[in-house]
């Protein structure tokens, strides 16, 4: 993964799409359908994700092969899979984890499906779609019409800028079997739901959708809104993170946050009532405000220091 | 030159979809008017349909038997699953699960199983195997004392020095593990039964 120059550099090289728009679209499906479709589409692809905080932007390509609700990706050298709860990394010592999860489905009327119209795209007839988040656009995306594979999907902010950019390229719908080895060896922690930790249900529309026990009796709470997801690790006092010893520090009226942006997501510590707490997810920048403002606000103690740092390195 | 290069090349895409049947209406009207007035055209199409009629004409491999139609898939079935099927089998093994519901849920079961296995935590060794070491484990002791006595000086000296320096850390955790347990719930598909141990 690299980080990378300026915006508009790089969403310029990364975004240039040449469509064809050849006449508006009745979708009758509504969006859990075209995420769903999504989700169970093959195809392999380059994969080329930049997401845009503040003033720093973020980039990753991968090698996509996606099929039946898994992925296997390579970044550089390092291959990893996920799907259907699972992840599994090949790296020098191959890890994973398997999550057995009692989740129900995510109801959230937050999103609806918005203008759509046909279109081609690199010769492949496509349906360009609108997601709507009350009266803004949420997202865009273009869909391929015969795999469901979304070739690009434009996330924005609550300014209508766009935040991040998903694209595929080299697009062939179907798999080529690039996974280099059988991930059957590997060895898998089990994760176990745990219903007896204690979140909040429901954090700015996000539901919580299964709790599970994390490492170093942490609790992990999975949160989703259906399009976006993020989860919340809560662990006790004397717990240390490793990770954020050179995360900037975002501070906003509530207090100072470590954080730490990538293409695919964002991950924020801050400790609060002799707790720590950790967000991972690829939610977008205001949602991610909202969430914050609803769990408990950071200990003031270190306030100083990270604002020394967030200015002076 | 870079422009007729390049004029030229499109019309070699233009013309392999045409062969194809994938052009669409505007550039259909396009390779119709060129073989009606490029001579060059006619002769690269000519070239392209000779080049095709003999791939076609290579002899065909004949298909294992398990593979000819009305035979179940049976061990390709796990190869299917691997990915480890040849282009020469794929399409075959590919036709006869569209055909064959059979195979379709074999296939699915196996798939299950599979995920099951995976998912399995790590068994404990049977409690012969663990008697076997330890009693290897304690003849080991005996032919070592000195060593053992050494290691256990170290360790003392090692926890001593931990606890006068504080650097005692109770609990740690990466960032990265804490993004792949988040990847790995997130990549369970919604409304779906999530990752099942035994079957349905």
């Amino acid at each position: 993964m690299t980080r990378l120059l300026a915006r508009s550099v790089v969403l310029g090289s990364a975004v240039a799409v040449a469509m064809t728009v050849t006449g508006p679209v009745a979708l009758a499906d509504d969006l859990s359908d075209v995420l769903e479709r999504a989700r169970s589409s093959t195809y392999t692809a380059t994969r080329l994700t930049v997401s845009v905080w503040g003033d720093q932007t973020s980039v990753v390509r991968e090698r996509v092969e996606h099929a039946d609700g898994s992925e296997m990706i390579r970044v550089d050298e390092t291959w990893s899979m996920v799907g259907k709860g699972r992840t599994i990394v090949m790296s020098d010592s191959p890890r994973g984890f398997a999550f057995m999860t009692t989740e129900e489905p995510i109801v959230t009327d937050r999103y609806t499906l918005g203008e759509a119209t046909t279109c081609t795209h690199l010769k492949r007839s496509c349906t360009f779609v609108a997601i709507e988040e009350g009266d803004r656009t949420r997202a865009h995306m273009l869909i391929d019409s015969r795999t469901g594979a979304p070739l690009i999907t434009y996330v924005y902010d609550a300014d209508g800028r766009t935040f991040r950019t998903v694209s595929l390229s080299e697009f062939r719908p179907h798999r080529t079997y690039e996974w280099p080895e059988d991930g059957t060896d590997v060895p898998l922690e089990v994760v176990m739901s745990d219903e007896t930790a204690s979140l909040p249900d429901d954090l700015h529309g996000y539901l919580l959708v299964d709790v599970f026990g994390g490492p170093a009796a942490s609790d992990q709470g999975f949160y989703s809104d259906g399009l976006f997801s993020f989860s919340l690790f809560a662990m006790p006092g004397g717990t240390t993170v490793a990770g954020f010893e050179s995360a900037d520090v975002m501070v906003t009226d509530r207090g100072a946050y470590d954080r730490i942006t990538t293409a695919r997501d964002v991950r924020l510590h801050w400790e609060a009532g002799g707790r720590h707490f950790v967000l991972v997810g690829d939610l977008p920048p205001d949602h991610l405000m909202e969430v914050i403002s609803e769990l408990p606000a950071p200990d003031t103690g270190n306030v100083l220091a990270r604002i020394w740092r967030a200015i002076f390195g | 030159m870079a422009g007729l290069s390049r004029d030229a090349e499109r019309m070699s895409v233009l013309l392999s979809s045409y062969l194809d049947g994938e052009l669409g209406d505007g550039e259909l009207d396009e390779v119709v008017l060129a073989l009606e007035t490029d001579l060059d055209v006619v002769a690269k199409f000519r070239h392209l349909q000779t080049v095709r009629r003999s791939v076609r004409m290579l002899p065909m491999l004949e298909p294992p038997p398990e593979l000819l139609p009305g035979a179940h898939l049976g061990v390709e079935l796990s190869a299917y699953l691997d990915g480890e099927l040849e282009t020469v089998e794929l399409p075959n093994v590919v036709a006869h699960l569209s055909a064959c519901a059979e195979c379709r849920a074999e296939l699915a079961d196996l798939d299950r199983s599979r995920t099951a296995v995976r998912a399995l935590p790590g068994v404990e060794p049977p409690a012969f195997l663990g008697a076997e070491r330890a009693a290897r484990e304690d003849r080991r002791r005996r032919m070592w004392p000195a060593a053992a006595v050494a290691g256990g000086f170290a360790a003392t000296a090692l926890a001593a020095a931990l606890v006068l320096s504080g650097g005692s850390d109770p609990a740690a955790i990466d960032i990265a593990d804490l993004e792949s347990r988040h990847t790995a719930v997130a990549s369970v598909p919604a409304g779906a039964t999530g990752l099942r141990v035994s079957g349905p």
